[in-house]
């Protein structure tokens, strides 16, 4: 059965394309540190994670009209905070993965058990510590809940180079968080 | 624990970075929310669109009963010059005005226009009448109080327009 998505912001966002700044302020309010995050995330540092929020909200204040409720606002905005994160990384000439990893299929590794050594600061040091590729394939799977098809689509790459990048990032992810000493329990 | 379940168990806990509030004041300014300068209000440019409609008429009044005089012919000849010139920047931005609101129907900005044009009808009567100085001043205003109010109605016009097809190309990038 098919629902309706349900839109929490209906009223704000009618009266953004108005032009009420105080709806504008309220919808910026509701989700730029969220969307920070994300775009911190992805580029792996706070002054391109700020011009990324900056460009997505202006991008988004100015397509409100185009934005025709049929997915949730948040999952709408983050998708523009997400691309414009990926291109700034692209800009960058971001790390790229190396040459051996490349063009070598990763296997999907057995789940990994982590003790209870893990922590939230951890895993965040370890996720900050990996290169810009790897970093935003496990980001937008690991914590922003996109699937393979949609970061193919995404970052311009194939499916199958999304699941092997998640499965390298995770294997160099396991890697760091042991050796911030984090026991590995299978 | 497996990593996804740590993640999704302690997801709130990822989202710890605050953005600076820089950020909103620049996509405040860049989206057009800042109270707008009087220079680009168009309430302003509306009522000194009203404010010259009073100017002439009391002009008209006053002068109503005046001769003639002599030398004001040269005043004539000069307006006849200037009117040239203006009404033809006013007819290309009526048109291109034209372009933009095919569709809509009488609007404040156009019944304003409409007056300040009948006005300019009757101000040039009075020039050919009795050519004065002081109403080849008022017809000269009144070309350009116009001017400035399709500028201004241009601006806004190109600026919805724009706004338009950046949403086209913001669609097609989604």
């Amino acid at each position: 059965m098919e629902s309706p998505v349900l839109n929490v912001h209906e009223e704000l966002i009618a009266r953004c394309r108005v032009g009420d700044r105080e709806a504008h302020y309220k919808l910026y309010k509701l989700y730029s540190k969220a969307m920070f995050n994300v775009g911190y995330r992805i580029t792996g540092n706070e002054d391109d994670a700020a011009d990324v929020l900056q460009e997505a909200f202006i991008s988004a204040f100015r397509s409100l009209e185009s934005y025709r409720g049929d997915s949730a606002f948040g999952a709408w905005l983050k998708r523009i905070v997400v691309n414009k994160a990926i291109n700034a990384l692209n800009k960058r000439k971001y790390d790229p993965i190396p040459d051996d990893d490349r063009w070598d299929v990763a296997e999907e590794e057995a789940p990994v058990e982590y003790g209870d050594e893990l922590t939230v600061e951890r895993v965040k040091r370890a996720i900050s510590q990996l290169p810009d590729g790897y970093r935003s394939v496990l980001s937008l799977y690991l914590l922003e809940g996109y699937d393979h098809q949609e970061i193919a689509e995404i970052m311009s790459i194939t499916e199958s180079t999304s699941k092997s990048q998640l499965n390298r990032a995770k294997a160099k992810l396991r890697e760091s968080l042991e050796s911030m000493g984090v026991t590995i329990k299978n | 624990m497996k990593i996804e379940d740590f993640v999704k168990q302690n997801r709130s806990a990822f989202d710890d970075k605050e953005p600076s509030d820089k950020i909103w004041k620049n996509v405040e300014a860049s989206v057009g929310l800042q109270r707008g300068s009087w220079w680009n209000s168009l309430t302003i440019w509306r009522a000194a669109a009203v404010v010259f409609m009073v100017l002439s008429v009391y002009l008209f009044v006053q002068r109503g009963g005046a001769k003639p005089q002599r030398g004001s012919e040269i005043a004539l000849k000069e307006f006849k010059d200037v009117e040239a010139f203006y009404v033809e920047q006013i007819s290309e931005k009526v048109e291109m005005i034209d372009e933009f609101q095919k569709n809509e129907g009488l609007n404040g900005f156009t019944q304003d226009f409409q007056q300040l044009e009948a006005m300019y009808m009757v101000l040039k009567e009075e020039m050919h009448a009795r050519p004065s100085q002081k109403v080849k001043d008022a017809l000269v205003l009144n070309l350009l109080v116009r001017i400035d109010l399709l500028n201004q109605q241009l601006h806004v016009l190109e600026k919805g327009y724009k706004n338009h097809s950046d949403k086209e190309k913001k669609e097609a990038n989604i």
